[in-house]
C-alpha cells in the first residue's frame, strides 16, 4: 500500500521558494489504477517522483509497503527503486544503445533479481506480452514510438514491481497506441500490480479505478 | 569541464613556450659562451714552435690573434680505480691565456709544476677528487704523479662523461716532468673574420710562413666558425622539441574541438532562438569564438609560468649536456609574442569547424532538435554489428557501445591518448633497438681488450708477451693505419672478428689484395679497388679490412679467461707491465664497455627525452578523455537519471563510466600498438641519424605493449573519476528532467 502523510514539497529557485506540493495525504491501495490528473505545474511529476523515491519531500513521509523512504540512503533507494518500483517515461526513454530485450533485461541486471540465465527468456516473455516480441534484438532506432513504450512497459515490469509509476505514458503516442497502452496498464492492476498515471489523456478515464487532482499541489478532487 | 580543456591546451602551449624559450637561451648563452673564450679559427700542427716563428705568425695578415699550444694524448688512474683515457692540454701561461680560454673555478691557478686541473666534468669520469694524488702516463712518457690542484671548465670541450674521456691542464714543466719533451706543437690563430674561406685563406698564409722558416705542418683543422662543436645537435634536438612542442598543441587543439562541438549541440535551441530574433550566423559564431579565445587566454596565463619555468629546466640540463654555462635565463619578448599569438590561434582554428557548423543550423532545425541525448544509434551498419556483441555484463556492454554514439569525438580522443601510447613505445622501442643494434656491433667483435701500441713491433714478439700474461686466453695481432679511413689489417682467418657481411663476402685465407669496407666507408662512395665485400658497423668511423702482411703489429685484440669488470682491469695493467718490461709501450688498453660507453650516455638522452615527450602526451590524451567523457555525461544525464531510476546505483554509474574510459584506454592502446611499429622505427633511425649518424637494426619492445595497456587502463579508470563525480551528484529528479 501507498500511504503519504503530510507531504510537501518547496524547491528554491532564483525567483524564491516554489512549493509544489502542499500538506498532501493520500493512500493507494494494492491493484489500484490511479490517474493523478492536473495542469501543468500542478505538483503531478512531483507526486510521481516523491512515490518513486526519486524526490524526498520536504516534510512529511512517504510509505509504500512499509517501507519509509526517507530512512534509505542513495545506494539502498537505488536497489529498492529497482525492486519496487517500475518507471514508465512520455518519452520512452530506452537507451539508445541497447537492444529492446537488452533495455529489459538491465533492470534485471542491477537487482539481480532474476538468475542471469533467465533474464533473457524472461524479457523475451514480457515483450512478447507485449506484442513486441519480434522486436528483442532491434536496436530503440528502429522501433516505432508505439513499440518503444511497449519495450519501455515490458522494462518496467522487468523485476515484478508492486508499483509501477507512469509520467504521461501516452503524450508521445497517436490514439491507437495509447488506447492500447492504456489497455496494458489496466491489465497490469488486474493482476495486482499497482500503478499510478500522471496524465492530461482523457480516455484515461475508460480504464482507471479513481481520479486524484491536483491544483497548485494540494488534492483538489 | 572548460578547466580540464583549458589545463590540456596549457600543457600545450607550455610545452611549446618551453622549447622555444630554451632555443633562444641556449643559441644566445651557447653562442656567447662559446665565443667568450676567444675559439681558435684554425689549429695548425707543426713541430717545436719557438718564439720566433709565434711572433711571425702574428704579424701575418688576417691573424688578430695567435697562441701555441700542445695536445698529448695519455692514461689517467686514481687511487684504486683503474686507467682513464686522458687529453693534457699544455698551456703556456696559464695568467694569460688568449685563445681558447679555460675558466678556473676551484683549487690552484695556475698550477704549479707536478699539478694538473682537471676540467669540472672530468672529475665523475677520473673519479678523482681537488686535492687527490693521480697516477699520469703519457705517449712517452713513464708512469709518474701529480696532485690534481684545480678544477677548470673548458666551454671548447664536449661533456667528458659523453666521451668517457679526462680533459686535463698542465704547465709546459709539468709535461717535462711527465717525461715528454718540453715544446709546444699547435698554432691556434684566431682569424680577423669568421668567414670561412678567409679563414682559409688566413690557414694558408699561416701556413707558407711556418714553412718558410723550416718548419712543416702536417695537419691544419678549421671548425665551422664561431659555432661551439655540439651547436648542431643541439639545433637538431631542438627542432625536434619544437615539433613535438607543436604536435602536443595540435593534440590539446582536439580536446578544444570535441568541447565547441558538444558546446554547440547542447546550444542549438538556445542558437535557433538567437536566429529567430534576428542574429546572424556571424554574430552567433562570435560568442563561441570568443569562448574558445578565453579558453586559450586562460591556458596562456597558466602555460607561461610552466614555460619558463621548463624551459630553465630544459636549459639547464642541455647545458650541463653541451657544457657551458647559462649566464641568464631572460627570454626575449618574441618568444611571448610568440606564445600568445599561436595560444590564442590554436583554439581558435580548433574552434572553427564546430563553431561554423554549429552557428549555421536553421532555425527550424534548431528549434525542432529534441536535445542532444536523442542520438541516432542504431541506424548505421556499425551500429547493429556492436548490438551484436554480447557476452559481457551488460552494464559494460552498454559503456562499450555509448562510445561509438560520437564517433568524431571517440576518433579525435583515441588519437589523442594513443599518440602518448606511440611515444611512449618508441622511447622503449628505440632504446631496444640501440641495444640490440650496439650488442650485435659488439658481437661482432670476439675480443675482450684492445690494446694499442704506440709504435710498430714484432707481432711474434708481443704476442708472445700478452699471451704470457694471466687470465689471457688468445692474443691476435693486427695493424692499424691510414688516413682519410682506417686500413685495419687482420688475419684473413681471424678469430676475433665476425662482422655482418651486407654485399660479397669476408676476408678469406689466401687473400692477398682482397678488401673488404664497413658501410660508413661504402657511403662515402671513395673509389677503392679491390672491394671483395661491405659490412654493417653501425656507429663505426669508416674503415677498411685488409689481410695482414709481414709480422709488424701496432695493435693486438685479446680474449680473457674470465671477463668480469675486475678481471677485465686487473689484465689491463698487467698487460701493460708486461710489455713495459720488454721495452714496448702500450698507447691505450681499452674494453668493450669502455667503447660502449659514450653510446649509452648518448642513448639515455634520446630515451629521457622521449619518454618526458610521452608522459607529457599522456597527460594531455588523459585530460582529453576526460573532458569527454564529461562532455559524455552532460549529454546522457537523462540516460544517467532513467538508470538511476530503474535501479542503478551511483556505483553502478562509476562502473560503467569507469569501463567507458578503459574502453577508449584500450581502444588507443590497439591504436598505438599498431602503429608503433613503422612510427619507432622510422623516429629511432631519424634521431639516430641526427645524434649518432647511424641506422637501427629495429627491435620491437613487448614489454612496452603490456606497460602501455596498464597506463591506459589507469588513465582510462582515472579520468572517470571527476565525470563519475559529477553524475553521482546528479539528484534524478534533476537528471530525468535534463533535456
Amino acid at each position: 500500500m501507498i500511504k503519504l502523510h503530510d507531504v510537501s514539497k518547496s524547491y528554491a529557485t532564483p525567483a524564491g521558494s516554489f512549493t509544489a506540493l502542499r500538506k498532501l495525504d493520500l493512500e493507494i491501495q494494492p491493484g489500484e489504477l490511479v490517474a493523478v490528473v492536473g495542469k501543468s505545474g500542478s505538483g503531478k511529476s512531483t507526486l510521481l517522483n516523491m512515490l518513486g523515491g526519486i524526490d524526498t519531500p520536504s516534510t512529511g513521509t512517504v510509505t509504500i509497503a512499509n517501507t519509509q523512504l526517507r530512512v534509505l540512503g542513495e545506494n539502498k533507494l537505488a536497489a529498492w527503486r529497482g525492486r519496487n518500483i517500475g518507471f514508465v517515461f512520455q518519452f520512452f526513454q530506452l537507451l539508445p544503445a541497447l537492444t529492446a530485450a537488452e533495455n529489459v533485461m538491465l533492470p534485471m541486471d542491477f537487482c539481480r533479481s532474476v538468475a542471469p540465465r533467465e533474464r533473457r527468456k524472461r524479457a523475451i516473455a514480457l515483450l512478447e506480452r507485449f506484442g513486441v516480441g519480434a522486436q528483442a534484438d532491434k536496436l530503440p532506432a528502429a522501433l516505432s514510438g508505439g513499440e518503444q513504450q511497449r519495450v519501455a512497459i515490458a522494462r518496467a515490469l522487468a523485476n515484478e514491481p508492486p508499483v509501477v509509476l507512469a509520467d504521461e505514458p501516452t503524450g508521445n503516442l497517436d490514439s491507437g497506441n495509447a488506447n492500447a497502452v492504456l489497455d496494458l496498464f489496466r491489465d497490469m492492476a488486474s493482476n495486482g500490480t499497482t500503478v499510478v498515471i500522471a496524465t492530461h489523456d482523457r480516455d484515461v478515464a475508460r480504464v482507471i479505478d479513481r481520479t486524484i487532482e491536483l491544483a497548485d499541489g494540494t488534492v483538489t478532487r | 569541464m572548460k578547466a580540464i580543456v583549458s589545463f590540456a591546451i596549457a600543457i600545450g602551449i607550455a610545452a611549446f613556450a618551453t622549447v622555444l624559450a630554451s632555443y633562444a637561451i641556449l643559441t644566445r648563452e651557447l653562442n656567447q659562451g662559446y665565443l667568450a673564450t676567444n675559439p681558435a679559427s684554425a689549429t695548425l700542427r707543426t713541430d717545436a714552435i719557438d718564439d720566433a716563428l709565434l711572433a711571425a705568425v702574428a704579424k701575418t695578415s688576417g691573424v688578430r690573434d695567435v697562441e701555441a699550444a700542445r695536445v698529448v694524448s695519455g692514461r689517467i688512474k686514481g687511487g684504486a680505480n683503474g686507467w682513464r683515457n686522458l687529453v693534457l692540454f699544455v698551456v703556456k701561461d696559464f695568467a694569460s691565456v688568449r685563445v681558447g680560454k679555460i675558466n678556473p673555478e676551484g683549487g690552484a691557478w695556475p698550477p704549479a709544476t707536478g699539478e694538473i686541473l682537471i676540467e669540472r666534468d672530468a672529475f665523475q669520469v677520473a673519479r678523482v677528487k681537488l686535492g687527490d694524488v693521480v697516477t699520469v702516463r703519457t705517449a712517452n712518457g713513464p708512469e709518474r704523479r701529480v696532485r690534481v690542484s684545480g678544477r677548470v671548465h673548458d666551454v671548447g670541450q664536449a661533456q667528458a662523461r659523453m666521451e668517457n674521456m679526462v680533459y686535463a691542464y698542465a704547465t709546459l714543466a709539468t709535461l717535462e716532468q711527465l717525461g715528454e719533451r718540453p715544446y709546444f706543437d699547435q698554432l691556434k690563430i684566431v682569424a680577423d673574420s669568421m668567414d670561412k674561406s678567409r679563414i682559409e685563406r688566413v690557414a694558408g698564409d699561416v701556413t707558407k710562413v711556418v714553412e718558410s722558416r723550416g718548419h712543416k705542418v702536417v695537419h691544419t683543422d678549421i671548425p665551422p666558425p664561431g659555432k661551439h662543436p655540439h651547436a648542431d645537435i643541439m639545433g637538431l634536438l631542438m627542432l625536434m622539441l619544437a615539433a613535438f612542442g607543436l604536435f602536443v598543441m595540435l593534440l590539446s587543439g582536439a580536446i578544444v574541438v570535441n568541447l565547441l562541438t558538444a558546446i554547440m549541440a547542447a546550444q542549438i535551441r538556445q542558437i535557433g532562438v538567437m536566429k529567430a530574433i534576428g542574429g546572424t550566423r556571424w554574430q552567433i559564431a562570435r560568442i563561441y569564438f570568443a569562448q574558445a579565445l578565453r579558453l586559450g587566454a586562460f591556458a596562456i596565463v597558466i602555460a607561461i609560468p610552466l614555460g619558463i619555468w621548463g624551459s630553465r629546466m630544459l636549459c639547464r640540463a642541455m647545458a650541463v649536456f653541451l657544457n657551458f654555462d647559462i649566464t641568464s635565463f631572460a627570454i626575449p619578448a618574441w618568444v611571448f609574442a610568440c606564445v600568445v599569438f599561436v595560444g590564442l590561434v590554436i583554439p581558435l582554428l580548433a574552434a572553427a569547424w564546430p563553431v561554423w557548423k554549429g552557428s549555421g543550423v536553421s532555425v527550424r532545425e534548431a528549434l525542432c532538435d529534441f536535445g542532444i541525448s536523442e542520438t541516432s544509434f542504431g541506424v548505421s551498419a556499425l551500429d547493429r554489428m556492436l548490438a551484436g556483441v554480447s557476452g559481457v555484463a551488460r552494464p559494460i556492454l552498454l559503456a562499450i557501445r555509448n562510445n561509438f554514439r560520437r564517433r568524431a569525438r571517440l576518433v579525435l580522443t583515441v588519437l589523442t591518448l594513443a599518440a602518448g601510447g606511440v611515444f611512449f613505445m618508441t622511447a622503449l622501442n628505440v632504446r631496444a633497438s640501440m641495444i640490440h643494434t650496439l650488442d650485435r656491433l659488439f658481437g661482432t667483435r670476439k675480443y675482450d681488450l684492445g690494446v694499442s701500441l704506440r709504435a710498430d713491433s714484432d707481432a711474434g714478439t708481443v704476442t708472445r708477451i700478452v699471451r704470457g700474461v694471466p687470465n689471457v686466453k688468445y692474443v691476435e695481432a693486427w695493424r692499424i693505419s691510414g688516413d682519410p679511413y682506417a686500413v685495419i689489417a687482420v688475419p684473413p682467418s681471424t678469430r676475433l672478428l665476425a662482422p655482418g657481411v651486407i654485399r660479397g663476402r669476408w676476408l678469406q685465407p689466401g687473400d692477398v689484395d682482397a678488401m673488404v669496407i664497413n658501410s660508413a666507408l661504402a657511403a662515402k662512395k671513395m673509389p677503392l679497388a679491390h672491394v671483395v665485400g661491405v659490412v654493417r658497423e653501425p656507429f663505426a668511423p669508416a674503415s677498411a679490412y685488409v689481410p695482414l702482411r709481414g709480422s709488424v703489429t701496432n695493435s693486438l685484440r685479446v680474449v680473457l679467461a674470465n671477463n668480469d669488470a675486475a678481471s677485465i682491469d686487473r689484465a689491463k695493467g698487467l698487460i701493460e707491465e708486461a710489455l713495459a718490461r720488454e721495452g714496448i709501450r702500450a698507447g691505450s688498453i681499452s674494453s668493450k664497455s669502455d667503447s660502449r660507453f659514450g653510446f649509452d650516455q648518448h642513448m639515455v638522452m634520446i630515451y629521457v627525452a622521449l619518454i618526458i615527450m610521452s608522459a607529457l602526451i599522456a597527460i594531455v590524451g588523459g585530460l582529453g578523455l576526460m573532458t569527454t567523457l564529461s562532455i559524455n555525461v552532460l549529454e546522457r544525464r537523462r540516460e544517467l537519471g532513467v538508470l538511476r531510476a530503474i535501479g542503478a546505483t551511483p556505483r553502478t554509474i562509476a562502473l560503467m563510466l569507469a569501463c567507458e574510459g578503459v574502453v577508449v584506454g584500450v581502444l588507443s592502446w590497439l591504436l598505438a600498438s599498431v602503429a608503433a611499429w613503422p612510427l619507432s622505427r622510422l623516429v629511432g633511425n631519424g634521431l639516430l641519424m641526427m645524434v649518432l649518424r647511424s641506422g637501427l637494426d629495429f627491435d620491437f619492445e613487448l614489454r612496452g605493449v603490456a606497460i602501455w595497456l596498464v597506463v591506459c587502463v589507469l588513465l582510462g579508470a582515472i579520468a572517470s573519476v571527476v565525470p563519475s563525480w559529477h553524475a553521482s551528484r546528479q539528484q534524478v529528479r534533476e537528471a530525468l528532467g535534463y533535456e
